[in-house]
């Protein structure tokens, strides 16, 4: 499952994630960071079963951070995507497919790496 | 005997549009007319199919509109001109322009273009108009700038100089860095292959010997009637890249049909649906819109390699391309397409529908295309200096097992930058530059394998310095070593050997 972690100002000089791996004993995967002196923002994946994942989640909150589940990663404009198949191969994991004249997007697989929104000739993908 | 191209032994144009006036012709699209093919045999498929109709969606370069602005009062004489920021040409007449679809606007860059400016007209959306002109007795207005929409053109006319080629060949990429390609995102390694054209759909894989396609042949263009007027620019029907030149009423084409695209760093285009019925003249014609995906091949090229010349890593079959896994040495790579197969099975239906419905009548060809054309090489006749021209021959070089300090001093000696760093047959094993020592100092280490770089940029002895200088500039560097075919170090390249070229050194 995918975390939108929020820091404010007085959590960005914490060890936040790791005080998290280490009382939980998860693995997460960071897929994106922006962190500055004044907040920020990371998306973890936590590589875990939903119980699990409850107790990452309580532990987040815990340290004071904002915790979102994101449920849907990208976001693919129907009136522009012409299922084409440009941001199909070009996705370094798989998670995109055509289907029905759309792509469809397997939000287990996406790393929100941003391969699919430049391959896009129709400028229809956007990162949520 | 083979019979002449064009024969029209099964049926003659007036009989099919006979029966399409009066509502029983027999059409099929194309992937339709294979199944029906390979179940009942080519003959009975023959025999009973009047047309087929096929189609393509995908990037087409090659394409713009004229248009005709009308007269401005007092009347200008355009020499430049824009629509939405993007320069349209203007080596025509006072009020005729040609808007080209890779032209880029001069303030969006790259995300908005001719092909976008082509897309909002057929939507009928508002474009700023502006202009340059020099006053004349005639023409005495200097500049113009207003709004305009297809509405107030009195002609908007697409004229494609180059469409719906007959293959396209796929893409791969060996080198380690992303590639961004006309032909979309290439992954390191042969991470991935693409592809365009729709395979067994393809207007003119389906008439592969150009037996009914020819100059007035009716066809569906951008979602509006639209006409073949030639063979397109590099036409080269013997290898099965035959093209065409298209033109099309712009006012009544559809949005839907015509779509402004960016592919990332490479530019601006128009994706243009092209549909075409293929009349079952003869068994020739009959056979080659038979053709499945199976039979359809085009090469798989290595876009790694920066030149005309690109090497053909296999063949394929679009049934393989289509299946989005591609065979590359021993691995399954995923494969994908650049143009649209979901909008061409669209467009073989859409002209299924107007020919059924009668709205939609086969021409005769006037003239039928060229079936064999030269696609010849740009020559070069100016000399381009090549690396060989500036490359420094006598290399100061070390061994992996020299000494930081030796390494150090052979700098400090000859004043140098870059210590490429040989193996005991001179093959080029790395790089030290003189940033690497510093940091070797402060990092405290003290063997030369600790610290030189082994994946080097070089160069080759016949490279043009220009594909040097965009490499240099790439991986922002100062010099690289240059190699032989073997790997082995022959000279080395710097910036400041390519600074003296500039001031004039007799080379």
């Amino acid at each position: 499952m995918k975390l939108k972690i929020t820091y404010n100002k007085q959590h960005v000089d914490k060890p936040v994630l790791s005080n998290v791996v280490l009382r939980t004993g998860v693995p997460i995967n960071i897929l994106d960071a922006k962190v500055s002196p004044g907040g920020g923002e990371v998306i973890v994946d936590v590589l875990a079963p939903p119980s699990k994942v409850k107790e990452v989640v309580d532990a987040f909150i815990s340290e004071g951070v904002g915790v979102k589940e994101i449920t849907k990663a990208i976001e693919a404009d129907a009136s522009r995507c012409i299922a084409c198949g440009a941001c199909v191969s070009p996705c370094p994991v798989g998670a995109i497919s055509l289907r029905e004249g759309m792509v469809e997007v397997d939000e287990a697989k996406c790393v929100r790496c941003q391969a699919c929104v430049n391959a896009c000739p129709m400028k229809a993908i956007r990162v949520l | 005997m083979e019979e002449p191209r064009g024969a029209e032994t099964l049926r003659r144009y007036e009989e099919i549009n006979e029966k399409i006036k009066r509502g029983d012709a027999v059409v099929m699209t194309a992937d339709e007319f294979v199944e029906y093919a390979k179940r009942y045999g080519v003959e009975r498929a023959a025999k009973e199919v009047d047309v087929v109709t096929t189609g393509t969606f995908g990037a087409m370069c090659s394409s713009g509109a004229f248009l005709n602005f009308g007269h401005a009062d007092p009347p200008i004489k355009m020499f430049k001109c824009w629509l939405n920021d993007v320069p349209a040409y203007k080596g025509l007449a006072a009020v005729d322009a040609y808007i080209g679809a890779t032209a880029i606007s001069e303030t969006r860059g790259l995300e908005y273009g001719g092909g976008h400016v082509i897309e909002d007209l057929v939507s009928h959306k508002e474009i700023e108009l502006r202009a340059e002109g020099y006053p004349t007795d005639c023409y005495p207005r200097r500049y113009v700038e207003t709004t305009i929409t297809i509405d107030d053109l009195n002609q908007a006319i697409l004229v494609n100089p180059r469409n719906a080629y007959q293959r396209y060949n796929a893409a791969t990429n060996s080198t380690d860095r992303v590639l961004y390609t006309y032909l979309g995102t290439l992954l390191p390694r042969f991470g991935n292959v693409m592809y365009s054209g729709s395979g067994q759909l393809s207007p003119l894989y389906k008439d592969r010997w150009l037996d009914t396609i020819g100059i007035g042949t009716r066809i569906f263009l951008g979602g509006g009637v639209g006409y073949v007027i030639g063979e397109g620019t590099q036409h080269k029907p013997q290898d099965a890249l035959a093209t065409l030149m298209v033109k099309g009423d712009l006012k009544q084409m559809k949005p839907k049909f015509l779509r402004g695209a960016t592919i990332h760093r490479y530019g601006v285009t128009l994706y243009v649906g092209v549909g075409i019925p293929i009349p079952i003249i003869n068994m020739r014609v009959a056979k080659s819109a038979a053709a499945s995906d199976e039979e359809i091949f085009t090469e798989i090229l290595d876009y790694g390699i920066p030149s005309r010349n690109r090497p053909v890593v296999r063949r394929v079959s679009y049934a393989e391309l289509k299946s989005g896994k591609v065979l590359i040495g021993d691995r399954e790579v995923p494969s994908s397409s650049m143009s649209s197969l979901a909008y061409a099975k669209m467009i073989a239906e859409e002209l299924k529908k107007w020919i059924e419905e009668g709205s939609f009548l086969l021409t005769r060809p006037v003239e039928l295309l060229p079936n064999y054309s030269e696609f010849k090489p740009m020559p070069l006749r100016r000399y381009e200096p090549k690396v060989r021209d500036v490359m420094t021959t006598k290399v100061v070089s070390a061994r992996p097992e020299d000494g930081l300090k030796d390494v150090a001093k052979l700098i400090v000696n000859y004043g140098i930058d870059h210590v490429p760093i040989v193996d005991a047959s001179g093959r080029l094993v790395g790089i030290v530059t003189s940033w690497d020592l510093a940091k070797a100092i402060a990092l405290g280490k003290e063997k030369l394998e600790e610290i030189m770089t082994t994946r080097v940029i070089t160069a080759r002895p016949e490279e043009p310095l220009d594909l040097v200088v965009t490499r240099l500039q790439q991986h922002r560097i100062s010099g690289m070593p240059v190699v032989d075919g073997e790997g082995k170090l022959v000279g080395i390249v710097t910036s400041d050997d390519i600074a003296r070229l500039l001031r004039g050194r007799p080379l």
